[in-house]
């Protein structure tokens, strides 16, 4: 069908540019409950996304362009989806820009050949392996849990001659472990998001989320605290994937006036006492969750410095918003990559500081970087002595913290993050106690 | 029965589904179809540019096979009799039935359902609706000159869904839309902005700005640049309905989902007919509410829309289900069972969750607080059935002093504490009443629709 969409697109002379997706999916799902398979299911689909550029003229006759865009599943209209996206594009009056130009594209591995081979199977054995995981931890049981895997590939092409295609995989789990104390009862929550199976370490995430179950059930009240704060692994991944550099370093955002960073300038404003801070929006990070040879609109995968030595070297932007802003484009964001810091882990973690093990929900403001994030659990750390606490909030800001952060030389791989696996900020906030 | 329209692949379909059913049911104890689709539209018109684009589609095919024990569900794209024939074969022949106990298809139910609406989307042509956001817009630049940026985000989304079992056959079709004005402005400490929406299922009369309620947010962006961040600490706090609605979204929403209780995750489960709150609080979840933006008039499993209260006096009485969760445990079914689409399993979720309202008048609140915040723009929310630990962070809150506002502003506000203390605190509950709209995940997946709100509530809670 792409093809015919495609002879159909190249036919059309009222269209200044176009692209077409065909995006075919796989997917298996395996639900479990205490003591039952709840649900098994099989997905598949194949959906073809096209997206057209053309011409407008401004009221005033300047050149003025608007994009269209439509999806298609098998057996639908081509002509008529390709009619209403030309006449969507009509409407719009926008600065004029234009559609990528073919580049190379870089071999970016994004697939597991296990998961492609039999994802039933594959998520089965990991089913397996995380019961087996669990009945190692005696103080806790598995009360749910969900695994997904998918396989997606995408062919590309648009009207510059850029054709191209992309297969990647995906496990998507989730599961809950549940320790009891009489009837006292705490649970530790686990997702992950991975490209391949060999990138999931089931037996050590469960036997540290089983120390962190068994320790909420031990937790105290949230201190009232004013001090460094620690963030590791998947948690400074949260942290750092808040939406903060992202929203700042988008050109579609400079764009609106939203954002004030400069390339060139400082990200920071107030005090910065920590490691200056380096950043990469990565989209060829081998099996990263955003990685990919080329985005949406065709645009090659990069890595791109967005932040050197915490002074805005780049925005990112897709072609569009990089010929408004005359920059160059870069395509999606991807995923995020810092570099390894310079002090060893064990002396960031020796002085006195809370560690946030897990949030309610990180939730940044995009453009502020003010935040007031419940944690769910925390340590009080002095020492060997680790006191756990859950409930209050840490409060403060995404650039503030970021700007008296230092980073650990020791670095880890955590799917959508690459780079130091421990951060200590200074002077962040708990707001803790209780009603 | 209403004149429903279907898509015609929908429609070509549909007959065959009854029959498609009855072949999965001669060796298995329960079978169902379901027929999804959802498309819409997008407008995005701001100071630098316009955007027209359509609502990420999804349109897709699932037979649900139960086998005593596990329910397999076999989900293709698009509407292709032949491929879900295929489909369900493939159930056939690789589901085999366990003995466990049968499901009840429910009673005899037959209906198509249209959304109500004066203006109807597709009565107006894109460049009409273009054109309408282009003049609010217009509208919203004109009003300050210190605004750097004004954003206007229209949404529309229609969602056509047949469902079939042994005993129903229904069709819905479902238009769920939603206005946006977001304002930024711009002082020496950067760029502050704050927004304001409307949304209903219904039509485009839900979608009108009054002067007064543009005014407000362009005020309340001013007012962010000067704001403080809130002394952490207990307060006395004045909740708007949107605020109240999250509070009771992320409580008595997601903690009684039943599928939690199946999974041992929900505290709720063991507090039924037991006091968790003021007697002041009555909570409901109702997908028949009209005009509410995550209503409908029947859920994914085939269960008609219908109210259930979830809190009565402060009682907890009973949660909202999904089919297999409400077999599992023996407990009614509510009209809950959703998808994010066709291709996800369903869950137990909420669709429009509320406080009821109280007799208090707004004023008779602020009377009461010597010393508090008011809080009324919430920006996010998250649930913690297990622990009942209630995290809400609102945008903002103005300080109150002596009843009065003091123009003094909070910002960011995060609210959090222990679920039945924060309800227990409940002290008035005013005789107001409002829905918010927006989106809902269970856990950060499996986005719907919904609604939350209530009246303005008077209570305690730890800001920060």
């Amino acid at each position: 069908m792409l093809e015919r969409i495609v002879a159909a697109l190249q036919a059309r002379a009222d269209l200044a540019g176009w692209s077409a997706r065909e995006i075919r999916s796989r997917q298996v799902q395996l639900y479990a409950v205490p003591n039952a398979i709840e649900a098994r299911r099989a997905a598949m689909s194949e959906r073809y996304v096209i997206q057209i550029l053309r011409q407008t003229g401004g009221s005033d006759g300047s050149a003025r362009c608007g994009d269209g865009s439509a999806t298609l599943l098998p057996g639908d209209d081509i002509e008529a989806a390709i009619d209403t996206a030309a006449l969507t594009a009509g409407l719009v009056q926008n600065q004029p820009y234009g559609l990528p130009e073919p580049g190379a594209l870089p071999d970016v591995p994004l697939a597991d050949p296990q998961i492609q081979s039999n994802a039933g199977q594959v998520l089965d054995q990991l089913h397996m392996r995380l019961r087996a995981a669990v009945l190692a931890q005696p103080h806790v049981q598995l009360t749910a849990a969900e695994l997904y895997a998918e396989e997606q590939t995408i062919h590309f092409r648009n009207s510059r001659g850029l054709e191209a295609t992309q297969i990647g995989t995906a496990i998507d789990l989730e599961w809950v472990l549940l320790c009891r104390d009489g009837a006292r009862e705490a649970e530790s929550f686990v997702e992950l998001r991975r490209r391949r199976l060999e990138d999931i370490d089931v037996e050590a995430e469960v036997a540290s989320r089983a120390r962190h179950a068994a320790d909420l059930l031990r937790a105290g009240a949230p201190p009232d605290y004013l001090g460094a704060v620690v963030l590791r692994g998947a948690t400074l991944a949260t942290f750092l994937n808040g939406g903060v550099i992202q929203t700042l370093a988008s050109a579609a955002t400079k764009f609106a006036k939203l954002s004030r960073w400069e390339v060139g300038e400082p990200v920071f404003h107030g005090q910065a006492d920590g490691d200056p801070l380096t950043v990469f929006a990565n989209r060829r990070l081998p099996f990263g969750n955003h990685a990919g040879r080329f985005d949406n609109e065709g645009q090659p995968a990069q890595r791109v410095e967005l932040i050197r030595y915490s002074q805005l070297a780049a925005f990112t932007a897709n072609q569009r918003y990089a010929e408004y802003l005359g920059i160059p484009a870069t395509g999606d964001f991807g995923d995020i990559e810092l570099p390894a810091g310079i002090t060893p882990a064990v002396t960031l973690l020796d002085e006195p500081h809370v560690e946030v093990v897990d949030f309610s929900w990180f939730t940044p403001d995009e453009i502020t970087g003010d935040f007031s994030s419940e944690i769910r659990l925390g340590y009080l750390v002095e020492g060997d002595r680790r006191t756990p606490f859950k409930g209050g909030a840490l409060v403060g800001n995404v650039l503030d913290a970021l700007a008296n952060a230092r980073w650990s030389a020791e670095t880890g791989f955590f799917g959508d993050y690459q780079g130091p696996h421990i951060a200590r900020f200074a002077g962040l906030r708990v707001a803790g106690g209780e009603v | 029965m209403t004149d429903l329209r279907l898509p015609h692949a929908i429609a070509a379909l549909r007959p065959h589904l009854a029959e498609i059913v009855a072949g999965v049911e001669g060796r298995l104890p329960y079978a169902a179809a379901l027929l999804s689709a959802k498309q819409g539209l997008r407008i995005s018109v701001n100071d630098r540019e316009e955007q027209v684009t359509e609502q990420s589609p999804s349109a897709g095919t699932v037979i649900s096979a139960f086998d005593g024990v596990t329910m397999h569900e076999a989900a293709r794209g698009g509407f292709d009799r032949a491929e879900i024939e295929r489909a369900a074969r493939e159930l056939l022949r690789d589901v085999h039935p366990t003995g466990g106990p049968a499901i009840d298809p429910g009673p005899e139910r037959h209906g198509d359902f249209v959304t109500p609406m004066a203006i109807a989307p597709d009565s107006l042509s894109i460049e009409e609706k273009l054109d309408r956001c282009r003049a609010l817009h217009r509208r919203v630049r004109a009003m300050d000159e210190r605004i750097v940026n004004a954003q206007i985000h229209y949404t529309e989304i229609g969602e056509i869904a047949v469902f079939s079992n042994r005993t129903a056959d229904l069709a819905q079709r479902v238009q769920r839309l939603r206005m946006t004005v977001m304002v930024a402005v711009a002082g020496p400490g950067g760029v502050r902005y704050d927004w304001t929406s409307k949304d209903a299922t219904g039509g485009w009369e839900a979608l009108e700005y009054a002067d007064d309620e543009l005014r407000r947010v362009i005020d309340n962006a001013i007012a962010l640049l000067s704001a403080e961040r809130i002394e952490p600490g207990e307060y006395t706090i004045i909740t708007a309905p949107g605020v109240t609605g999250t509070i009771c979204h992320e409580s008595f929403g997601h903690g009684v989902e039943t599928d939690m209780f199946l999974k041992q995750r929900a505290r709720a489960a063991g507090f039924v007919d037991r006091v968790v709150g003021s007697p002041l609080v009555d909570i409901w979840d109702d997908p028949s509410s009209p005009g509410a933006y995550g209503g409908y008039f029947f859920d994914d499993e085939g269960m008609l829309a219908a109210p259930t209260r979830i809190v009565e006096r402060g009682v907890f009485r009973r949660g909202i289900t999904d089919l297999y969760s409400a077999q599992a445990l023996g407990i009614p079914r509510s009209a809950n069972g959703r998808r994010q689409d066709w291709s996800r399993k369903a869950y137990a979720r909420m669709s429009a969750t509320f406080f009821a309202a109280g007799a208090t008048p707004l004023a008779d609140l602020f009377a009461q607080v010597d010393r508090g915040v008011y809080l009324t723009k919430w920006s996010s929310g998250m649930e913690d059935p297990q622990g009942w630990g209630i995290q809400v962070t609102c945008r903002y809150g103005f300080e109150i002093k002596n009843g009065r506002l003091t123009g003094r502003t909070f910002a960011p506000v995060g609210i959090s504490g222990y679920v039945p203390a924060v309800l227990q605190s409940v002290s008035a509950v005013g005789d107001d009443w409002a829905l918010d709209g927006g989106g809902c995940f269970k856990g950060h997946k499996e986005w719907l629709a919904v609604s939350s709100g209530g009246p303005h509530l008077l209570l305690k809670a730890r800001l920060g």
